[in-house]
Parts: structure tokens; C-alpha cells; sequence
């Protein structure tokens, strides 16, 4: 076992950097998850498949148009969307009839989702590695803290916070936001009041699934897109959106900056065991504070 | 036997209990009345140790009991039903009642002797006691709600209390229905020596069978006395029976 | 005593089923003991499972942990050390049951949901450093090739070696769901709020059942060792402690024997259809569907509810 090497503030720093785009990524993923657990009270397990369909969507509509720079931005745009296509396809034939089910049954039915999905992928895409080339204007890298640092993370950096404000005003400002965080609370009153909740979920879960595919498709130049990425992924959400509190949006940022910074700094002190440094950091928060770190939404 | 002093719970700003006040002796059948909101359920709900109270204490045999958990408090002798029949849905109705005598006999973690020889007899007595003999093997969920409000008794009865606790034990039941259930509990509390406390919003019921009427409106307690000093208390009755 | 539960009715048709399987390995091919042998840890350990699922009503979603880690127990006392091969056999339920405690513990102060993904949580941990900690444990790779006794290392050796150890298990379980402590359990499952006021402490009560359950965990991994020879992550990984979840609801959660009617279902789907195609995985989402859709109450249940209180005598052995 090998401990980092001498670690010196430029590594700090890089490394901290590192830390925070990871954790835009992780942030809008879980955010997403977040969302559909807030307002249907079940977490998706098959969010970590979607995730992995934006990131192969993302890299056969950039093939279809090229592969250069075109290619990356029209699939970062489109992917999201045959996400969301997909996952209100699941939801309007199958999911819907089970929202008067105990919830145990929904969870599980999105265990099945999460199935099949991982086969169709493999279906469509094969086992293959298939990667994507980030555009022109966000290869290389800058220097930062004496370290080189990918342009694309510093992309990340800028996309995370907007995501976050846009789901921020989403949420508290626009009337189908502020219905859907009524329901989260309170569905029956919502029901009462006239307003069609199984609507409101097949929003919020196919916005849910939405964010989930532009995380997969942000990430898809930076890792190699293969079929065990929603098993990854899911774990991860899951635990930040435990540590963060159910349901809260904040808390998912929150969840996401810990779980981020941590394996980072995993890295430069134990590179070995950099992966279970999160979870020690889960492990500790959840002792400390078993609902989370922030008030679940419910 | 139980004495509740000065009890206080809030819910955010919402007063559910603001000043409560209870004395029950042994072997009395003492009432608690007062409109809807009164507090009457948060006031029981303390005293089973359901809710911690803000402030306040509860007595119990010269013991506080206040900061109890359910479980210790129902170990101390204090049983009770539930105003929404609060059973075991999946187990007979046999099983529903002998799971509490199992309890009451401190055997619910007894893992290698056959439940179905233990304690039969109680069980089957308390079944017989309230009419339920016939059920017993039935489904307690496929059950009608009437016997749902008998078994709900007998689940209370299995732990062999000192003083039961009933909450609303004649809600949504006909006139006959009514008297036959308050009938079963004044000869169970004969033939068990048992201290009955309970809340009810049926006057008949209350004035008929209660020794003491302890009257509380908007959480605090108006008043505690025998039948005729409530009936005839000008204060109860600007309260409740004649004005608002 | 005994006689009361395990009577001719209630034991009757297993026992035939047990006999049965007692003399088939001279007779089929080596393949199918494999099979076999292979259906009855999974069963243990779908049993295991239901024990706190079907009878206890909590959310555990990673109960495969504990089944992990009884298996890597025993496969690094038997690699790793030169002690006696009965010692890492016994070692693997217990360290797999104070896992449990521990985890159980953390678990226990919440519910439902909370309670799940905690549980996941912590479970994912042991994951991690098995999964990273190459040197003792071989990552990704798991061990292979350990040794176990003579008597118990060929096929039909394992067969009986874990039929038997299942059919203990089966029995002391029938027990506890029997006695006391299983009739609380299951009223615990049915209406928490009411156990407390009848006096029972639901937290210590769901806490002892966690520890039980995971030592029957623990065995089902050993019993894995001796039938593969080899561990993996694998094990110790959430996705297939969803599988062990899904066992349990296909066989009926409610059921006493329904989990081993699961378990046999699954392992000889997947392996009959693993011949024919890769895409197991969604044929095995499929079934979940179809499973909640149009049997909630799993295979097993279906079957009793139709058959009616006859056929839950041979399997509950008795009513009240």
C-alpha cells in the first residue's frame, strides 16, 4: 500500500478542482433522482440506467453527425431529450398503474426497469467501450494552481451551478414546479384541489430522468462509455441523495460536494482506497445524522 | 391511581394541550369529553407515552411515567385501544390477542416453543369475554368493523391491565351497537377489576356509564367531577353542551 | 413438543421432497447436482432473507452483504490461514452476524425507506474495500480454487453436504416462525405502533431477528464456498441482494417455504435460459413485472390462497 505522493498545495488545489466538477456531475444526477424522490417518495433505481443511455445516446447522435464539435453540442442537447422520451414511454405504460400501489411495489418495479433497460442498452449498443471526443474549444487543458486542469472540467464547473439555478427557479418559481413540490408534500391535498397527480408524477419523473440523461451525456467524454455505468452511478446517487436528505435539491448538492471532494482527496492520500473514502464520509454523516444532512422534503 | 398535572403540547404553533389536568381512582370509569380538537387523543396519546409532553407530568401509581416509552408504560399496567381499530391485519384474530398475552407474559422473545401451546387459555378467555370465540381463526383484516372494535379490546385486555384506556370505543357505532359495547366494558371492568379511562363523544354513553367527567375544550381542562356537578355546571355548558 | 408442529401434515410432503432429493445424484447428470446444489444455498439464503422481509416487515435492501461476507469469511480463513477447515465454517456465520449487528444497530432507528437505503449504504462500504483491497481479498478477481474436505469437495460431496446443512436450517427456522418470538415478529411487521403499546420493544425485537437472520446468511455463504470453490465482489455487491429480494417475492413473502420455491424458480430459469440467450437480465425484469402486476402474493401464495386453507396447513403447519 502506497501512500500519495508529497502533497503540496498545487496538488491540493488541483485535486480539489478535480473533486468539484466530479461533483457537478454527481449533482445533477442526484439532483435529478432527488426530484422524483421527493415527489413520489420511491427512489428510481433505474436512474443510473438512464444515466448510461444519455452518455450511449449522446455518442451515437454524435457519430450521426460527425463526431467533431457539431456532433458533441447537438447530442449534449438531443440525448437529454430521448431520455426523457424513453422514460415517460416507461412511466405512461407501465409505472402509472402502479401509483396507488404500496410503495415497496413501485421501488421494485423500478428495480425491473433497471433490468431491462441495462439489457436493451446492450441490445442496441453491444458490450463494447465507446467513447466521444469532447469539442475543439474544450480539449486540452489550462493551468490551474501549477497543475494542468482539463478546459472540459472547467466547462463542468460552469454547467453544474446553472443546472442548479435552473432547477432552483424551476422548482420555486414556475406553477408546475411549485405543484409538483405541493405534491411532494402533500398529494392528497393536491388531488383534492382538482389537479390531475398522476400527471404530476409523470412530470417530475420524466424530469428526473431528463436530468439523469444530461449527466450521462456531460460525462460521456471523460470516461469510457460501457455497459457497467448504472451500476456505478446508482450507488453513488443513492448515497448522496441519503446523506443529502430525501427529496431536498440543496441536500443533493450538498451530498454531492462531499462525495466529489472526498474521493479527490482519496486520491492524493490513499490511491488504492481513494473509492471508500466516500463512504466512510457516508458512513460518518449518517451516524451523526441518520435522515440526512438537510430536512427531507416529507 | 393516575394523576396528569399540568400538561402542555404544541405543534408548532398549534396548542393541542394547554393546561390538562386528570385524576382517576381505582376502579373508577372515568370520561373525558369535549368537542372535536379538544385534545383528548394528544392528552391519551401522552399518557401512553405515543408523544412526549412539552410540559407536565404523568402519575401513575405513585410513579412518573412521563418520559416512558410505549412499551415501559404498558409494562407498568396501563393498556389501551385505539380509535381507529389499530390491529394485526395478516394474523388470526386468535393470534392478535395472544401476541399481547405473549407480551404481557414477557415471552414475545422466546424462540423455540411452539407459540400455538402458549398461553391458550388467556387467549381463548379473553375471546370468550368479548364475543369473539366463534372468529378466531378468521383473517383479523377480513373482519367487520364492529368485531375490528372487540378485537381491539381484547388486543388491550391480553396485557391484563390495571387501568384501560379506551379512545373513542363507540365511534361510527349504531344505538345498539353503542350499548351493547358500553355494556361489555362496565362488566369487563367488574370481572377484571379493571380502572377504565375513556373519551367519548356519545353524551348518552357518558352520562350513563362514567363515575367522573373530566371536560376539556381547546386543551385545557374546564373541569373534573361526578355526572350531576358537569350537567348542571354553567361553564360546561357555555362550552360545550348548549353553546359552541 | 415437537410432535405439535411437525406433524405428518405439515411435514409430510417436504419430507418426501427431502427423500427424493436424498437419492437423486446417483441418477441424473453431474450438471444438474451442480444445480441443485447450487438452488439449495440460494434458498438458504432467500430463507434468510425473508425472516426479516416477509415475517419482520423491514426494508432490507442489501442483505446480500451479510451473505458476502459469511463466503469471504470462510474462503480467507481456509486461504489465508492454516486453521482447521471447521473453524472457518464456523467462523462465517458468526462474523457475518455480528456484520449484522452492527449494521443492524445503525439500521434500527429508522424506518421503512430510511431504513433501506442506510442499509445499502453501509453495505456498499464492505463492498468497497473488498473490491479495492486487492492483496487480501483479489478484487475484482474474488479467490478461487480453495480447498475444502475430501468428502465435501466433489459435486456429489457438496450436494449432500449442503442439502443437509439446508435441511437443518429449514427446521431450526420452522421454529422460531413457530414460537413466540416468530408470531411477534410477524405482528411487528403488521402494525408497529400496536406492538409498542402491547408493551413489546420493536427496536430490540427487529434487532435480534437482523442478528439471526444474517448468521443464517452467513451459513448460506459458507455453503457457497463449498459448492464453487470461489468468492467474488460480486456478493457483497447491492444488485444482487435485489435478485435475493426478488426470490423472496416471487415465492410468496408471506409463505413460510415460499422463498425456496423462488430461489429454485430463479436459479433454473437463469440457467436455462442463460443457455439459450445473454439477455437473462431482461427476461429476469420481465418476470419482476409481470410479478407485481399480476402476482403480488408470489407463485407460492397464489397457490395457497387458490387452494385455500388445506395447502397452508401442509406449508404453516397447523392453524391456530
Amino acid at each position: 500500500m502506497e501512500f500519495g505522493q508529497t502533497i503540496t498545495i498545487s496538488a491540493l488545489g488541483s485535486q480539489f478542482l478535480v473533486g468539484l466538477s466530479r461533483a457537478m456531475i454527481l449533482f445533477i444526477v442526484s439532483s435529478g433522482m432527488s426530484f422524483v424522490l421527493g415527489v413520489l417518495r420511491v427512489p428510481n433505481v433505474a436512474h443510473g440506467s438512464l444515466y448510461m443511455i444519455g452518455a450511449f445516446s449522446a455518442f451515437s447522435i454524435s457519430t450521426l453527425f460527425g463526431g467533431g464539435s457539431t456532433g458533441f453540442w447537438l447530442a449534449l442537447i438531443l440525448a437529454p431529450f430521448v431520455v426523457a422520451l424513453v422514460s415517460l414511454i416507461a412511466e405512461r405504460t407501465l409505472f402509472c398503474h402502479l401509483y396507488e400501489r404500496e410503495h415497496l411495489m413501485l421501488l421494485l418495479f423500478t428495480f425491473a426497469l433497471m433490468l431491462i433497460l441495462g439489457d436493451l442498452v446492450k441490445m442496441v449498443w453491444g458490450a463494447d467501450y465507446r467513447s466521444i471526443m469532447a469539442p475543439e474549444l474544450l480539449r486540452g487543458s489550462v493551468s490551474v494552481f501549477d497543475s494542468p486542469f482539463p478546459r472540459y472540467n472547467l466547462f463542468l464547473l460552469i454547467v453544474g451551478p446553472l443546472v442548479g439555478i435552473g432547477l432552483w427557479f424551476f422548482s420555486n418559481k414556475t406553477k408546475i414546479g411549485k405543484i409538483a413540490r405541493a405534491a411532494a408534500v402533500d398529494r392528497e391535498m393536491v388531488g383534492a384541489i382538482g389537479i390531475n397527480v398522476s400527471w404530476v408524477f409523470a412530470f417530475a419523473f420524466v424530469l428526473g430522468c431528463f436530468l439523469a440523461g444530461l449527466g450521462g451525456a456531460l460525462v460521456s467524454p471523460m470516461v469510457s462509455i460501457t455497459i457497467g455505468m448504472d451500476h456505478d452511478i446508482i450507488i453513488e446517487a443513492f448515497l448522496i441523495v441519503t446523506i443529502g436528505g430525501l427529496g431536498n435539491m440543496w441536500g443533493a448538492l450538498v451530498g454531492s460536494l462531499i462525495f466529489g471532494l472526498t474521493q479527490s482527496f482519496g486520491v492524493l492520500f490513499w490511491p488504492q482506497f481513494a473509492i471508500v473514502f466516500p463512504y466512510i464520509a457516508v458512513v460518518i454523516v449518517l451516524t451523526w445524522r441518520p435522515k440526512g444532512l438537510l430536512k427531507s422534503v416529507w | 391511581m393516575l394523576q396528569v398535572e399540568e400538561m402542555y403540547k404544541s405543534f408548532d404553533d398549534f396548542k393541542a394541550v394547554n393546561g390538562a389536568n386528570l385524576t382517576v381512582e381505582k376502579g373508577e370509569l372515568v370520561a373525558v369529553i369535549g368537542p372535536n380538537g379538544a385534545g383528548k387523543t394528544t392528552l391519551f396519546n401522552m399518557i401512553t407515552g405515543q408523544l412526549k409532553p412539552d410540559r407536565g407530568n404523568v402519575i401513575f401509581n405513585d410513579e412518573d411515567i412521563s418520559k416512558l416509552p410505549p412499551y415501559e408504560i404498558c409494562r407498568k399496567g396501563i393498556a389501551r385501544s385505539f380509535q381507529i381499530a389499530n390491529i394485526f391485519p395478516r394474523l388470526t384474530v386468535f393470534r392478535n390477542v395472544q401476541v399481547s398475552v405473549l407480551s404481557q407474559q414477557g415471552k414475545s422473545r422466546n424462540l423455540f416453543h411452539p407459540a400455538q401451546e402458549l398461553a391458550v387459555e388467556e387467549t381463548k378467555s379473553i375471546l370468550e369475554s368479548v364475543g369473539l370465540s366463534d372468529k378466531a381463526g378468521n383473517t383479523a383484516g377480513s373482519l367487520a368493523h364492529g368485531d375490528q372494535r372487540k378485537l381491539e379490546i381484547a388486543i388491550a385486555l391480553g396485557n391484563d391491565p390495571e387501568l384501560l384506556i379506551l379512545d373513542e370505543p363507540t365511534a361510527g357505532m349504531s344505538p345498539e351497537e353503542t350499548a351493547a359495547t358500553m355494556e361489555l366494558i362496565k362488566q369487563l371492568a367488574n370481572s377484571r377489576g379493571l380502572t377504565i379511562l375513556f373519551c367519548e363523544h356519545d353524551m348518552e354513553v357518558v352520562f350513563n356509564f362514567a363515575q367522573s367527567i373530566m371536560v376539556m375544550h381547546l386543551g385545557l381542562t374546564i373541569m373534573q367531577g361526578e355526572p350531576d356537578e358537569v350537567r348542571n355546571s354553567s361553564r360546561v355548558q357555555e362550552c360545550y353542551l348548549g353553546g359552541a | 413438543m415437537f410432535r405439535d408442529i411437525f406433524n405428518l401434515k405439515s411435514v409430510g410432503p417436504l419430507a418426501v421432497v427431502f427423500i427424493i432429493l436424498l437419492f437423486l445424484p446417483p441418477i441424473i447428470p453431474r450438471f444438474y447436482i451442480y444445480i441443485l446444489a447450487v438452488i439449495f444455498v440460494t434458498a438458504l439464503v432467500a430463507m434468510s432473507l425473508n425472516m426479516v422481509v416477509g415475517h419482520g416487515g423491514l426494508f432490507q435492501f442489501h442483505h446480500g452483504a451479510f451473505y458476502g461476507v459469511g463466503a469471504y469469511t470462510v474462503a480467507l480463513m481456509l486461504t489465508k490461514t492454516s486453521l482447521p477447515t471447521w473453524v472457518g465454517f464456523v467462523a462465517g456465520p458468526i462474523i457475518a452476524a455480528l456484520v449484522g449487528l452492527l449494521i443492524g444497530a445503525f439500521c434500527v432507528r429508522l424506518t421503512k425507506l430510511y431504513f433501506g437505503m442506510l442499509q445499502i449504504s453501509l453495505g456498499s462500504l464492505i463492498w468497497a474495500i473488498a473490491f479495492r483491497w486487492y492483496s487480501l481479498t483479489g478484487g475484482d478477481d474474488g479467490i478461487h480454487g480453495i480447498t475444502m474436505p475430501s468428502i465435501i469437495s466433489s459435486s456429489k460431496g457438496a450436494y449432500y453436504f449442503t442439502l443437509i446443512v439446508l435441511a437443518i436450517c429449514l427446521i431450526v427456522m420452522y421454529m422460531i416462525f413457530k414460537s413466540p418470538f416468530g408470531a411477534t415478529l410477524q405482528a411487528i411487521r403488521d402494525n408497529p405502533e400496536r406492538c409498542e403499546a402491547i408493551g413489546i420493544n420493536v427496536r430490540r425485537h427487529q434487532l435480534i431477528a437482523i442478528v439471526i437472520a444474517t448468521f443464517f446468511a452467513g451459513i448460506a455463504g459458507v455453503l457457497f464456498v463449498v459448492v464453487e470453490g470461489s468468492v467474488f465482489p460480486d456478493l457483497l455487491f447491492w444488485v444482487l441482494s435485489l435478485e435475493i429480494f426478488i426470490m423472496c417475492l416471487l415465492g410468496g413473502w408471506f409463505t413460510f417455504a415460499g422463498p425456496i420455491l423462488g430461489a429454485a424458480i430463479m436459479i433454473s430459469l437463469r440457467t436455462f435460459v442463460g443457455i439459450h440467450t445473454e439477455y437473462w437480465t431482461l427476461i429476469l425484469g420481465i418476470i419482476l413485472i409481470l410479478l407485481i402486476f399480476f402476482l403480488p402474493e408470489g407463485v407460492w401464495g397464489y397457490i395457497l390462497e387458490k387452494f385455500g386453507r388445506q395447502a397452508r396447513e401442509v406449508v404453516e403447519g397447523g392453524s391456530d
